[in-house]
């Protein structure tokens, strides 16, 4: 049954596709009917309903977007629960994997959506993909996508953009950066400033990529220098890491720790403070060090991230989605609530008023994002974020077996960090993900 | 008087020497303390070059402290506290009765017995952890006090621990006991139990620091109002995009006093303190 | 013996404990082991029998291999280490001088703190920019790699894991060691022994239970290690710290792949089964000397 709805849906979706291009525009109601899963109908304002809903952040950060929705829905209370990080996937392997009904709504880190998705943790939510696509840049509206069919809706965002220290340029005779991103750096132009401001000895260390070891960070790099994604073949299931693009970019980052232009030691989020401590010049990062640099004395400017000469101009992107447990009890209603935190602008602002990132919602980014220029030493901030979601983003590849990869090449990334042979590193590494990935095959 | 000279500086020479492993071994502890008295930002600035600042904050204030007060972290301490004392109020007596029967008791089987006690402890715990807790939701112990506590009562390490001191017990004594009438009960209650202080603290211990630091259980079975223990809350204080190191070393000092206090008022018993002048 | 008459005591005594440890242990791990005798379909749910194909599959993969040998060397240095440490602490701190007592809690609270902490202490602690690189720098010695270094992040966890656990395992032995009678000491001061031969001769062997029992608690405690390498190298660099608890963890709670991480386990149980044996066969071959 489940197979002949799959093939019927992937008929339909073709058929539809082929359509669309030869009238050269989109039927959205057309789509909605034939291609998706139904909505539930079921009435939802009469009886008190409690929906549950599980994600890693701390609570505050879901009280203003929680309160907005009970606003609206008065008989609906949503119960937060927050699980530590490190222990989501297993927390949603152990608890959705079981069919427990205990959990309504829960956050998916964008590029496990694919896994999620095929082993069935994730109702199907293509009934809300026009509103969604309606509501998100293209980016934001795709990555939820499996298999044709939309799981998940986008409630969170990310960029990356380049933090400078000005006062150490000045001691080095070095031009900001403009904010302008028709006029963005090169990593040649890094390296050249880096030596610069290291020999005049205003800092110890030229610059530093804040997820240093996570593919999130070097997948922007890697495909600057035309390496593409890494991730290939039909089933996304095969590793392409050593391709010119791919060799360049793995040369390039292990020279930079090699030259003490970037530093050695430190990863996770322990980056941040390299730069507030003054200890190095470029920080690349993330929207939410906005907020956390905003209580720092230094005095900084921001800038586009950097590309390779000659290359594509590449940015990392992609964040939260929210997704509905297949085995909840209370589908119409939680429907609603993430209709609410992603698709309905005011409520996916709701959602960043706890913390600086960038909503998903494009309504929502363009009020959120002036905002961010409260602090003089942001300013052109908002015009970079909005520019690079929708020109050089560029999400994590969709495939089932994102985690596995992603675990096995911070590992690699961190030996190659610390000046391990690169070649057959990735060899190894490649032997690795291939292994890990008979899971799939 | 040459005797009492020897001594004397022979005593001060094994304090100083024990005061240098002693500091060796708090330093990372004064440093993670230090660290708790000042904002988290500042947890890496004062490493390099070595000063007096390294552990000795110039203005240290309680904020970290206070903080901690706006989160979950008292409950989970409170929660943790009352697991852990169900714990070991079960554990003690199931455990100190196995190893009872197990040494005391004279019956075929008993070393197969032993065994299979030996052999659980070698199975992980955390590699049973994901089979286990469906079973637990299966049978309805999810979210509940019951199910954090089940698998922390019967500890295999503990019942070995009290079976080996049991062994030590005087066969003679037993045999007298029996003899006189008493039962395998009595035998229990007024021979090995009050001979066994040392023994059951030791158990206690083991049975205390299981569940105290238990992380990836609790998980599996639920966070809820009265299941969020004080290393989860803790391990939530670390937020995706930056750690407040100042918050976490403050929240890792509260979650570390209670059982220090324990461990060093037990430690006092545990090793009883010898009358005699240092003869050992 | 009369097991009818003991059935009563037994079942008071015995029967709780062993139900526990029968259903809360042995029935998942036998579980466990049915699992790693299947291989899952990810997608579908579906599992089929597959024999010993995924104890073979790891046994042929070179990282696994590698993890063995870790773990081998891990248990061969670890394990000594810490109970000649433990020993020598545990002689030390019987002693009565000023402040032994404050001291030897001092050495004790390490294990008060929970494991996750110390290793995120000792993260920070082990940096190029950390407490003991400072410390080092500062009395000439060269910054050391530790945790990044090939050649010391084994060693580096294996001290982590000595800070946290000597002072417990100290704790036993100095009950061990006081529980033996003063009036063999006194003997032995009579007869002339020194030191030296009195703790050879008198101390050592009448305290070969506390010591046959930290022994085995303290290898059965480091096979089942994983935290610090979850959170300090993730098994780097280059597989040099590839525990094998911290190899199935992955393989479970990451990656999913529930099939191969049973069969781990159940190597890794061999493992400990054959090292525990041996301790006791050994232990039993010392005490009928």
């Amino acid at each position: 049954m489940k197979n002949f709805l799959k093939s019927s849906l992937q008929f339909a979706s073709l058929g539809l596709a082929s359509a669309l291009v030869l009238t050269g525009c989109a039927s959205s109601t057309t789509t909605a009917e034939e291609t998706s899963a139904a909505a539930p109908t079921e009435d939802i304002t009469s009886e008190p309903i409690t929906l549950s809903f599980m994600g890693p952040e701390a609570p505050e950060t879901f009280v203003p977007v929680i309160e907005g929705f009970e606003a609206l829905y008065p008989n609906i209370s949503v119960n937060y629960e927050q699980i530590p990080f490190d222990q989501l996937a297993t927390t949603i392997e152990q608890r959705i994997g079981s069919g427990d009904s205990s959990v309504d709504v829960y956050t998916v880190d964008q590029p496990w959506l694919a896994q999620y998705a095929a082993k069935g943790y994730l109702e199907d939510l293509s009934y809300l993909s026009d509103e969604a696509q309606a509501a998100m840049p293209e980016a934001m509206y795709d990555v939820n996508f499996y298999d044709g069919k939309m799981f998940a809706v986008s409630v969170w965002n990310s960029t990356q953009m380049m933090f400078y220290n000005k006062d150490m340029l000045d001691t080095a005779g070095i031009e900001y950066p403009s904010a302008d991103p028709a006029e963005r750096w090169t990593w040649e132009e890094i390296d050249a400033a880096s030596q610069k401001i290291i020999d005049s000895g205003a800092a110890q260390y030229g610059y530093l990529l804040e997820q240093v070891i996570a593919y999130y960070q070097f997948q922007a790099i890697a495909e600057s220098a035309g390496g593409g994604s890494g991730i290939v073949g039909d089933d996304m299931l095969s590793l392409d890491l050593t391709n010119e693009g791919w060799t360049k970019a793995l040369t390039w980052y292990q020279d930079s720790f090699e030259s003490g232009h970037q530093p050695t030691g430190v990863g996770g989020f322990d980056t941040g403070p390299m730069f507030s401590d003054k200890k190095l010049a470029f920080f690349v990062g993330g929207p939410w060090d906005i907020g956390i640099f905003g209580g720092n004395d230094v005095n900084w400017g921001v800038a586009p991230h950097p590309y390779f000469e000659g290359g594509e101009a590449v940015t990392p992107t992609g964040s939260w989605s929210w997704g509905m447990n297949p085995a909840s009890e209370n589908k119409a209603a939680a429907a609603e609530f993430l209709k609410y935190a992603s698709i309905n602008p005011e409520g996916n602002l709701k959602t960043t008023e706890a913390l600086t990132i960038v909503p998903a919602n494009a309504e929502a980014a363009a009020a959120y994002l002036p905002g961010l220029e409260g602090d003089p030493r942001a300013a052109g901030v908002a015009n970079i974020m909005l520019y690079e979601t929708q020109n050089t983003a560029r999400t994590r590849p969709t495939t089932v077996g994102y985690v596995q990869f992603d675990s096995l090449f911070s590992a690699a990334l961190e030996d190659i960090r610390n000046g391990t042979d690169i070649s057959s590193r990735i060899a190894d590494l490649t032997a690795a993900v291939d292994d890990a990935w008979m899971l799939f095959k | 008087m040459r005797l009492v000279r020897r001594t004397l500086s022979s005593k001060w020479l094994k304090t100083t020497f024990a005061l240098g492993i002693a500091l060796a071994f708090m330093l990372p502890i004064v440093w993670v303390f230090a660290n708790s008295l000042r904002p988290g930002a500042e947890t890496f600035t004062w490493l390099n070059p070595l000063s007096f600042q390294t552990l000795i904050p110039s203005s240290p204030n309680l904020d970290n402290y206070f903080a901690l007060l706006e989160t979950p972290l008292g409950r989970g301490i409170a929660n943790s506290m009352w697991t852990t004392f169900l714990t070991l109020v079960f554990g003690l007596m199931m455990c100190s009765g196995a190893a009872y029967a197990l040494s005391a008791l004279e019956f075929r089987g008993r070393n197969l017995i032993f065994s299979i006690v030996i052999f659980s402890l070698l199975i992980p715990f955390d590699a049973i952890a994901i089979p286990l807790a469906n079973i637990f939701k299966g049978i309805g112990l999810q979210d509940t006090v019951m199910g954090l506590i089940l698998p922390g009562v019967a500890n295999g390490m503990a019942i070995f621990l009290l079976r080996t001191f049991f062994l030590g017990i005087p066969k003679e004594l037993v045999e007298a006991a029996r003899i006189d009438g008493l039962s395998w009960f009595g035998v229990f209650f007024r021979i090995y139990l009050p001979l066994s202080r040392p023994a059951l603290i030791g158990a206690s211990l083991v049975l205390f620091l299981f569940q105290w630091h238990a992380y990836i259980w609790p998980l599996l079975i639920g966070t809820g109002e009265s299941t969020l223990l004080g290393p989860i809350a803790l391990a939530n204080m670390k937020s995706q995009y930056a750690v407040d190191y100042g918050l976490v070393f403050a929240g890792s000092v509260v979650l570390s006093l209670i059982p220090l206090v324990l461990i060093l008022v037990g430690q006092k018993h545990f090793v009883q303190s010898t009358t005699t002048s240092g003869i050992k | 013996m009369k097991n009818k008459e003991l059935l009563p005591a037994l079942g008071l005594f015995l029967a709780p404990a062993l139900l526990a440890l029968i259903g809360m242990r042995l029935i998942p791990a036998v579980q466990a082991f049915v699992e790693s005798l299947l291989k899952t379909n990810v997608f579908s749910g579906d599992k089929t029998f597959v024999g010993f194909d995924n104890y073979i599959s790891l046994a042929d993969n070179p990282d696994f291999q590698n993890t063995l040998m870790v773990t081998l060397l891990f248990t061969l240095i670890v394990n000594p280490l810490q109970v000649v440490s433990a020993l020598a602490l545990s002689l030390l701190f019987v002693r009565k001088f000023p402040f032994s007592r404050l001291l030897r809690s001092l050495v004790i609270f390490p294990v008060a703190v929970p494991p996750a902490v110390s290793a995120v202490m000792w993260s920070a602690m082990y940096r190029p920019d950390g407490l003991l690189n400072s410390i080092f720098t500062s009395i000439g010695i060269p910054t050391q790699g530790f945790i990044l270094d090939e050649k010391q992040a084994l060693m580096s966890i294996i001290v982590m894991l000595s800070w946290i656990g000597v002072g417990y395992w100290m704790l036993f032995l100095l009950a061990g060691i006081n529980d033996i009678p003063d009036e063999i000491y006194e003997a032995a001061k009579l007869d002339g022994a020194g030191y030296l031969r009195t703790t050879f001769s008198v101390t050592l062997p009448l305290l070969s239970r506390p010591l046959s029992f930290v022994l085995v608690a303290t290898t059965i405690s480091n096979f089942l290690v994983f935290a610090p390498v979850l959170i300090l190298t993730k098994g780097g660099p280059n597989g040099s710290t590839s525990l094998l608890m911290h190899d199935i963890f992955i393989r479970a709670y990451s990656f999913g792949d529930i099939g191969r991480a049973n069969a781990a386990v159940f190597i890794l149980i061999g493992l400990m089964v054959v090292a525990v044996s041996l301790q006791f066969f050994l232990l039993r071959r010392g005490n009928e000397q």
